[in-house]
């Protein structure tokens, strides 16, 4: 007696695994984060690219609830499917329970997937959603009749409004400690049954349960909406003015947080340099890890705000409207319509692009979509181009303005063009002709934005954020190491200014000593080194070994060009300094002529336009693709393709007559 | 009552509101697979919501766009409610 009670208690306490599968856009992300609260986490299904949410049902801590990605039905071999066949088929990681999200409002195509579900005969509950559309459209829908249809419990509910959560929960607990597989309703199809004759049979069930007619009063403003949003001119009007909206959105009111980061840890490295004994150990601390973690989560307020923005957008039914009116463009790069958000995305940065790409349904249209996702402008590659383009056309605003859009033209049109040669070659295959399900508009739901963004900050976090940490450390050792102790010349102008009476002309000379050191510790520094040793490779577009190291450190993260070019010319950071630009200006090669012609500062920029300096980007690239073979082919393409037109530059404009 | 059965026309053919049968799409499996998974099985009855590109149809209570490219394609019956070219 005693030992059965001990083994029933040991039965209880093992976790239990809940299924959560349903129709896209049954409003499942939202019954899951009602059921699960935030403590909910993001992970690649094993063995696959598929991500999956994974949480602990409320009140019942041994209940692990998995949410499937939205799939129609099981017929069909997608990744999602795959994803649902593990769950659902013993052998794999077969779920205790499986609760099937309806969405009463759609019932019959809902059904087809529950069908399917059934034939599998696992213990099943069925949440059916969305109780006050169906009410809206005029239907009464009667849920005790389903329950002895299907033989299994139904839970009427609306997620959003937390209205059914508690008895869905109880019924999932219930149904858990039962662990019973009701008998299947004798007409249900069998597992090999076709589509039709599984949408006959939920038909006939939908028709079984529900009273009241469709009223078309809710559907006119549907169609109204749909009218405007997918018209050619009025959708595309409505496209630009939502994108304009959310951009400014975005980088308005990420400034602030982004600021407050920067000033927060500019700060706590000033008082570790203030406290810290001096030598290496406080300038790794200071400069190495402390700037690396700030270079990291000074993307975070974007990333989380972008991710925030999008599902809301989502949420209301707009992004697959927008899909369409992006798809025209697209469509001809070989693109699909979805690919405009992870594009634009790029814009601020690739990696949430990237990300972002997730919402593009093929497999090959999303890999064409990542590949050519770091062509954009990023937000990294700015102050880049305000250098350049300053060096160029200082005396000419209008001249550098055209320049500058000219820049994001040539890295959109670079990328557009690049899908379409991928399309034809290494991702040859017919591309899916835009079909799409066109959800019900709807009141978007801040909890789901809000824990999207927060699943999308974790997620940037591990994936990119050690790597960025990393390299930020490794970037600051390469440049830092090994130390060249005081030059000469240095040593020279600090007797002078030790002799001088002057006070400013003491300052003066105490500087220009410890700007010729950082130059003399640049070149001599294992960067500086490389520099030289690839300055070669380089030298056919007219880059000197300091451009090369500026271009070469770049590689790992471009947003360091600026500074590794003050530091070479020997000014100790400040890239903010209007100075600066004047100072790298001037900056002599060993031979004595300009760093910086006109033609080598055009070929550094259009190199810096196409180029895939970003190794948090590639390491992105490699995870969501899943293979190191795709990073590798974006590093190579990209940056051969930026060294060819670099170097045509040059020759052009060497050819044109000017230096 | 019963009406003669009438000659298949494209989805593009059709004005806004025509209640239709599917007939056929001709399109690639795959493409043929995604629209019977949202609801477009053979012989479906549907409602053409919007006429253009995109075109909007409603199969059940599913709203469902397609591009010009697969409007084109898919063939439906009756020829009461449809535009004679």
């Amino acid at each position: 007696m005693n030992g059965t009670s001990a083994v029933a208690a040991r039965a209880t306490v093992r976790t239990a695994r809940v299924a959560l599968i349903g129709n896209p856009n049954t409003g499942k992300t939202t019954l899951f984060n009602a059921l699960c609260g935030a403590r909910a986490r993001t992970s690649n299904y094993p063995g696959t690219t598929t991500s999956i949410r994974t949480g602990t049902l409320d009140r019942h801590d041994h209940i692990e609830v998995v949410d499937v990605p939205g799939l129609y039905d099981l017929h069909h071999n997608t990744p999602e499917m795959r994803v649902a066949r593990g769950v659902l088929d013993a052998g794999g990681a077969v779920a205790d329970l499986v609760v099937v999200a309806l969405d009463a409002s759609n019932l019959t195509r809902n059904l087809v997937l529950a069908a399917e579900v059934l034939a599998y005969k696992r213990p099943i509950v069925v949440a059916l959603n969305m109780m006050d559309l169906a009410r809206r459209r005029g239907l009464v829908l009667d849920a005790n009749a389903l329950a002895l249809r299907l033989g299994v419990p139904v839970i009427p509910l609306v997620a959003r409004d937390n209205d059914g959560i508690d008895r869905l929960r109880q019924g999932i607990a219930e149904a858990v400690a039962r662990g019973v597989v009701a008998p299947v309703p004798a007409d249900l199809p069998s597992g090999t049954a076709s589509l039709e004759e599984i949408t006959a049979w939920a038909e006939r069930v939908s028709h079984n349960i529900t009273a009241g007619t469709r009223r078309a009063g809710h559907d006119a403003w549907t169609e109204r909406l749909d009218r405007l949003f997918t018209h050619p001119v009025a959708g595309m009007a409505a496209f630009v003015a939502i994108m304009c909206a959310l951009f400014w959105a975005l980088f308005t009111l990420a400034a602030v947080p982004m600021d407050l980061i920067e000033a927060v840890f500019g700060r706590f490295a000033t008082l570790l340099e203030a406290t810290l004994p001096p030598g290496p150990l406080r300038d790794l601390i200071a400069n190495g890890i402390v700037g690396g973690i700030a270079g990291t989560i000074v993307f975070l307020p974007q990333i989380c705000l972008l991710f925030f923005l999008i599902s809301l957008l989502e949420d209301t039914g707009y992004l697959a409207r927008a899909a369409f009116v992006m798809d025209g463009v697209l469509s001809r790069f070989g693109l699909p319509g979805h690919a405009f958000v992870p594009l634009l995305t790029s814009h601020a940065c690739a990696i949430p692009g990237i990300m972002s790409a997730r919402l593009i349904p093929d497999d090959r249209d999303r890999l064409a979509t990542i590949l050519v996702a770091p062509f954009m402008s990023c937000s990294a590659r700015l102050p880049v181009y305000v250098l350049l383009i300053s060096l160029l056309f200082a005396d000419n605003p209008i001249l550098a303005g055209i320049a500058f859009a000219g820049c994001y033209l040539l890295g959109a049109s670079a990328g557009l063009f690049t899908a379409w040669v991928f399309k034809r070659t290494v991702l040859k295959g017919h591309s899916r002709p835009m079909v799409l399900e066109l959800p019900s508009y709807r009141r978007p739901s801040i909890t789901n934005a809000l824990l999207t963004a927060k699943d999308q900050g974790v997620a940037f976090l591990r994936t990119a954020g050690t790597v960025i940490v990393a390299i930020c450390i490794v970037m600051w050792w390469l440049s830092a190491y090994p130390k060249t102790g005081a030059t000469p010349e240095a040593d020279r102008l600090r007797a002078q200014a030790a002799a001088s009476t002057s006070q400013e002309q003491t300052d003066t000379l105490l500087s220009e000593a410890d700007a010729l050191d950082a130059r003399a510790g640049q070149a001599g520094s294992f960067a500086g080194q490389l520099g030289h040793a690839i300055q070669p490779v380089f030298s056919p577009l007219g880059f000197d070994w300091q451009l090369t190291v500026g271009v070469v450190t770049s590689f790992l993260a471009r947003e360091v060009f600026v500074s590794t070019m003050s530091v070479l010319e020997g000014g100790v950071g400040g890239a903010d300094d209007d100075g600066v630009v004047d100072r790298i200006r001037r900056m002599k090669r060993d031979d004595g002529g300009p760093v910086f012609t006109p033609s080598t500062a055009a070929a550094a920029l259009i190199f810096f336009v196409l180029a895939m300096q970003c190794l948090p980007t590639l390491t992105v690239t490699r995870k969501e693709t899943g293979s190191v073979k795709y990073a590798a082919m974006q590093l190579g393409y990209m940056s051969g393709l930026a060294y060819v037109a670099a170097l045509v530059t040059y020759v052009v404009v060497r050819a044109a007559g000017v230096p | 009552m019963s009406r003669p059965p009438s000659k298949p026309v494209p989805l593009t053919d059709l004005r806004a509101g025509a209640q239709v049968r599917l007939h056929e799409a001709c399109v690639d499996h795959e493409c043929r697979e995604w629209l019977r998974a949202l609801g477009l099985t053979d012989a479906s009855d549907l409602r053409l919501c919007k006429h253009g590109d995109p075109c909007i149809i409603e199969v059940r209570s599913t709203r469902i766009g397609l591009s010009k490219a697969v409007a084109s394609r898919v063939f439906v019956l009756d020829g009461a409610t449809a535009i004679t070219p």
